[in-house]
């Protein structure tokens, strides 16, 4: 006796889907995330509620949602410390935006140069190599000693910082430009100016726009420190200055403009990638 | 003509001992033929390509094209590479008049040129794709209409089809057969398969490893055949092909120890 069906009665229902496989994934291999961050952030915010709610934490140190909510809208209304919130948030985009112009302006091609010259490389590998892996406050007070406490040594502040990661990717960026890419060029008739404005140039693109994105992430995160320099506007500013007196909740709400702010560049460099170089991991 | 006399070069490897890559080695490149170096890796093959592209100086002889001594890499010498090259941010077409921008060709006159090219590989409907949207042999195709854009003197081929699946290389052969009977280009094509070898060359060089020299040359007939009669069973069932087949696969097997070249022609 068998149990082998007769072709006929393997279409028992033709309308039914049939069961549909793929090869076993490893890692995240492109899964959606999107759902569970977005349930992860509605339980954060439960959680905190709950915390202040129930008074398990004293409100000086964790200030209720609804108490931060009201903060921020009466910062919005009057302002904070003689400076409206607009000019809080200005005076700190003036002073980010400032230095990565500088930093890319200067970052690019010296770090193109670096990676392509050896005299470049040479002069520049150490200096960099040693300032940068120091936290901005190590050095903070010799900005202050140097160039006074106006803008001058907030922004310098900053570019120092972002001028780091931008010039290193710009090199990694020749680094990885294959030989091959160059000989082709070369034997196309390329001249150096053409080999590098067609080759050189857009090859490292990929690897500079990561680099700039990094270095705005370590503007936002080196601002605090920029406007401890007797600063009276900024969210930087705004954040040690309610900090001194233990107003918590404009801490919070500080905090969270700036990782609003931060986030909304990170997600705008990743659109000017997307447009720029939409090659990216395709070749 | 290109003509090679006497090339060698000599590599320092990573620990210092000398390589002697390519040892006195002597070409003719004439018009209208296809000269096929063959050989195991290590034989100098690449390396000799190399320094006609220009990529690599030689440490003693000379090469000449045209009678001019050949130096840096440029236009005159089209290459195609076996990983292909193309630009990734640019279009098909844009890849293909790659060498007629470094010329200074205004965009129309380089569009139409390109699209010219891309017919005779066979890719005139992908002139506005990528290059990541092609399959591996349609790349090719257009590194080889690149190559011949700027209509060098000669196209310089580093084993193009070597990373193809063998039903793709077949029908590359046959359209590098095409390629050339309708352009007339003279070329240097390098592969390690001796059928390749065999079905492409007018003439073929055998060479051999440690140090890398030309050890046989052979004149054939077969590609010439197929551009006039189109039929690849005729020829790859002919005697006259697995007897050479034969022959030149026990020199590449061989252990190298001749130092005289056996020359052979056929006709």
């Amino acid at each position: 006796m068998t149990d082998f069906a007769r072709p006929g009665d393997s279409v028992v229902e033709p309308l039914n889907r049939p069961k549909i496989v793929r090869l076993h994934p490893f890692g995240l291999d492109g899964a959606r995330t999107g759902p569970i961050s977005l349930a992860t952030a509605v339980l954060l915010l439960a959680a905190w509620f709950l915390v202040t709610h129930y008074r398990l934490v004293p409100p000086l140190f964790l200030p209720t949602p609804q108490e931060v909510a009201t903060q921020f809208l009466a910062i919005v209304e009057d302002g904070y410390a003689g400076a409206t919130l607009w000019e809080h948030v200005s005076a700190s985009l003036f002073r980010i935006f400032s230095a990565a112009v500088i930093a890319a302006s200067l970052g690019i091609p010296l770090g193109l140069a670096m990676g392509l010259n050896r005299w470049a490389k040479g002069v520049f590998d150490t200096p960099i190599e040693f300032y940068w892996p120091l936290p901005p406050l190590a050095y903070l007070p010799l900005m202050i000693i140097w160039l006074g406490i106006g803008e001058v040594s907030k922004i310098v502040l900053l570019t120092l910082a972002m001028f780091a990661p931008v010039c290193l990717s710009a090199q990694a960026g020749v680094r990885a430009l294959p030989i091959e890419r160059v000989n082709a060029a070369l034997s196309l008739g390329a001249g150096r100016w053409q080999l590098f404005r067609a080759i050189v140039l857009p090859s490292a693109l990929p690897e500079i726009l990561t680099g700039l994105r990094i270095g705005i992430g370590v503007g936002w995160s080196t601002l605090v420190a920029a406007e401890l320099i007797a600063a009276t506007r900024g969210i930087g500013f705004m954040i040690m200055s309610a900090s001194h007196f233990l107003a918590t909740d404009v801490v919070f709400v500080g905090i969270g403009i700036i990782a609003a702010f931060a986030f909304a560049f990170s997600y705008g460099m990743r659109l000017l990638e997307a447009w720029l170089v939409p090659w990216k991991g395709k070749s | 003509m290109l003509q090679v006399r006497n090339a060698s070069v000599f590599f320092s490897a990573r620990d210092g001992r000398v390589v002697h890559a390519l040892d006195r080695a002597s070409l003719d490149i004439d018009a209208n033929s296809i000269v096929v170096a063959l050989g195991a890796s290590g034989c100098g093959k690449s390396t000799l390509l190399n320094a006609i592209a220009g990529f690599l100086p030689l440490s003693e002889g000379s090469i000449t094209l045209d009678g001019q001594p050949v130096g840096s890499p440029g236009a005159d010498r089209g290459v195609v590479f076996q990983k292909d090259t193309l630009l990734p941010w640019s279009s098909v077409a844009d890849n293909v008049a790659l060498g007629l921008r470094f010329a200074g060709v205004p965009a129309r006159e380089r569009r139409e040129r390109a699209e010219e090219l891309l017919g005779l590989v066979g890719l005139e409907s992908f002139a506005d794709a990528f290059p990541h949207e092609l399959s591996g042999g349609m790349r090719q195709r257009v590194g080889i209409a690149r190559a011949l854009a700027t209509d060098p003197k000669i196209l310089l081929m580093d084993e193009p089809f070597g990373a193809l699946d063998s039903l793709t290389r077949e029908q590359m052969q046959e359209l590098l057969i095409d390629v050339w009977a309708r352009t007339g280009k003279r070329i240097f094509f390098i592969t390690h398969s001796i059928e390749e070898a065999l079905f492409l060359g007018t003439t073929v060089v055998v060479m051999s490893p440690r140090p890398g020299r030309i050890v046989a040359r052979f004149d054939l007939d077969f590609v010439r055949r197929f551009a006039a009669e189109r039929d690849v069973r005729a020829i790859l069932s002919a005697p006259e092909f697995a007897e050479l087949y034969d022959e030149i696969r026990s020199l590449v097997h061989r252990p190298h120890a001749e130092t005289d070249t056996p020359r052979k022609v056929l006709q």
